[in-house]
């Protein structure tokens, strides 16, 4: 028997898809969990072999419950969208995520997935890769990034320009070029992004 | 980025790249805005160093000429923060703000005066005042009218002035002409000069505000055809629902048939939804590529990319799937632990070749095979041909395609 934990803050689609696992003979839902939170908890005290993850949860995502529980505990990782934003794939793999596919597919191939995962393997559903390698290139060059990471936990500009040996003028500079590239109004809005694309 | 699409909404539309954001010439304004003032400041400075000229010609001594001058270049400074303010106006009415502008008043008036009293020039009695009245942010027939009537006022000052030098009451031999003219002609200048900025302003926020609406447009029309498509779909569902439980009684393998049949077309809803709302996704081969190894170093794989300089002449309709095809193979068997994707031109053709090493141990996906028959099938469309190499540790795909085929 496979041992899998469900994440899914949508009540009605995580105990459908519980059910309809069920029915597989060699599939065993040992928890259900509505938030991240829950899902690490659980993971960590019923050691399942495989988690099945939404990506879209409030608090804690999917990649960052994987992220959180793959030093901890010796699972397996299925991510499920309903939307991949760009640059979630790349997040995933480098999370160590086996299995990743759209909300949409059958239960019995999400059961396939999970058997595939189990065993070893891992999935990329083609629609997920499609999309992610339509993504737009990342516009900002190694400074501005520089900039931006430096910056990512409101950072004044002087710090940043310390940080990287650099007049706080010319930071400003990156800064202003950084929003008009990324079409945002505020650094912020601008570090937010550029970590949700994977560029930070 | 900014959710804005470009180009037509219809069907058979090519995807085209998106626009650029909408601030992307916000510099080109910015550059626009200092070249203005710089050039108002330029005919003021222009003209003061004139009338310096003019004084010292007229045999006054040093020092009046050096008072002149200093004072005319403070007067140029008082001007400054009046044109700075000019750049931000909104063009509604707005309240005469005193704290501004009553310091750069009372300084060309002083100016003038002082300026007078040295050359006896009416000209240099009230240049100052009009030139930086007109910098204050009136409305536009206000200031039409003004810059007339000042403009008039001070031909009949030249006029004045140059009948004092003839008599040669006025101290003043020569060189009186060039002052008279830009003198006269400083404040019509400088309207012009503020006048072209405002128009720019005005073309600027048209295209800012033309971008908007084109994205508008876009958006209404993308959810018109969303609401088709899904209202479309859910009627046929809905009708597919009330047959099975018609059926479910008397025919139970029937109303089975009609569940499956609903299913059916749950999936192709979502497939339509989805291929609206990927319809112009679209990036340079060289960018898929790109993503591409990143995606397959981010899995833990070592990656590299042989790409040539031209990759985007490359035609995009076939290598895209094919890429798209290949990477998500190596993603899915796992195991390897090099890639190599190549894309070269070689003579005629356009080569697209990846390589990964295999590994044994790990379990050979389900649906093999699918995928390679759809890019053979792509290939040959295009002229081309798939080769398949299964080394005893290496496994490697490649497609050729001729340069001409599109």
């Amino acid at each position: 028997m496979i041992r899998v934990l469900i994440a899914d803050d949508e009540g009605m689609i995580r105990s459908a898809l519980a059910a309809l696992l069920r029915l597989e003979g060699d599939i065993d839902v040992i928890a259900e969990c509505s938030d991240g939170l829950q899902a690490v908890a659980e993971a960590e005290r019923l050691l399942p072999d495989v988690c099945l993850l939404d990506l879209e949860m409030p608090g804690m995502d999917g990649v960052e419950v994987a992220e959180k529980l793959r030093r901890t505990v010796a699972t397996r990782f299925v991510i499920v969208t309903r939307h991949a934003r760009p640059g979630v794939l790349r997040r995933a793999l480098a999370a160590g995520v086996s299995g990743f596919l759209p909300k949409s597919r059958e239960a019995g191939e999400v059961a396939a997935v999970i058997r595939q995962v189990a065993a070893g393997g891992r999935y990329i559903d083609p629609e997920i890769a499609a999309d992610a390698l339509s993504d737009e290139r990342c516009p900002l060059t190694i400074r501005e990034l520089d900039v931006l990471r430096l910056g990512q936990h409101g950072e004044t500009t002087a710090q940043i320009a310390r940080a990287l040996n650099l007049a706080p003028g010319t930071v400003r500079n990156h800064i202003s070029l950084v929003l008009t590239k990324l079409s945002v109004d505020t650094r912020q809005q601008a570090v937010i992004m550029a970590k949700e694309r994977g560029w930070i | 980025m900014s959710g804005t699409y470009s180009g037509g909404v219809t069907a058979d539309i090519a995807p085209e790249p998106r626009s650029l954001p909408v601030r992307s010439t916000s510099r080109g304004v910015r550059v626009t805005w200092w070249y203005t003032a710089s050039a108002i400041m330029f005919f003021e400075l222009t003209l003061v160093l004139t009338w310096a000229a003019t004084v010292r010609a007229g045999g006054f001594d040093i020092l009046p000429t050096w008072a002149v001058l200093i004072g005319g270049l403070l007067w140029c400074g008082s001007t400054v923060p009046l044109i700075l303010a000019y750049r931000h106006r909104t063009g509604e009415p707005t309240a005469v703000q005193w704290r501004i502008i009553a310091l750069p008043i009372s300084t060309a008036i002083a100016y003038g005066v002082f300026a007078f009293a040295l050359s006896g020039l009416g000209l240099l009695l009230v240049v100052p005042l009009a030139q930086t009245l007109q910098l204050l942010d009136w409305p536009r027939s206000v200031r039409l009218r003004m810059v007339l009537a000042v403009t008039a006022l001070l031909v009949c000052l030249w006029i004045v002035d140059a009948h004092a030098v003839d008599d040669g009451s006025l101290d003043i031999t020569a060189g009186y002409f060039p002052v008279g003219f830009l003198s006269s002609g400083l404040p019509v200048m400088t309207v012009l000069s503020l006048w072209w900025w405002d128009v720019l302003i005005a073309l600027d926020r048209a295209r800012v505000s033309e971008a908007r609406l084109a994205a508008t447009q876009e958006r209404l029309s993308v959810a018109t055809d969303v609401h088709d498509l899904q209202g479309h779909h859910l009627q046929v569902i809905a009708l597919q629902l009330e047959l099975t439980e018609r059926l479910l009684r008397s025919d139970p393998d029937a109303a089975l048939e009609q569940l499956k049949a609903a299913r059916v077309s749950v999936d192709e809803a979502r497939q339509g939804t989805r291929d609206l709302a990927t319809r112009f996704r679209s990036v340079p081969l060289r960018d898929e590529l790109a993503n591409a190894r990143d995606l397959l170093r981010a899995a833990g794989i070592v990656a590299e990319n042989v790409v040539d300089s031209d990759v985007n002449g490359a035609p995009a309709s076939v290598f895209g799937p094919v890429i798209r095809e290949t990477t998500t193979n190596v993603l899915r068997h796992g195991g390897g632990k090099h890639t190599t994707l190549t894309l070269q031109r070689a003579g005629d053709f356009w080569r697209y070749e990846i390589t990964n090493d295999t590994d044994a141990a790990v379990p050979t996906p389900a649906r093999e095979g699918t995928g390679l028959d759809g890019i053979a099938r792509r290939a040959e469309e295009a002229g081309g041909e798939l080769e398949i190499v299964r080394g005893e540790s290496e496994f490697t795909v490649i497609v050729t395609v001729p340069v001409a085929a599109q």
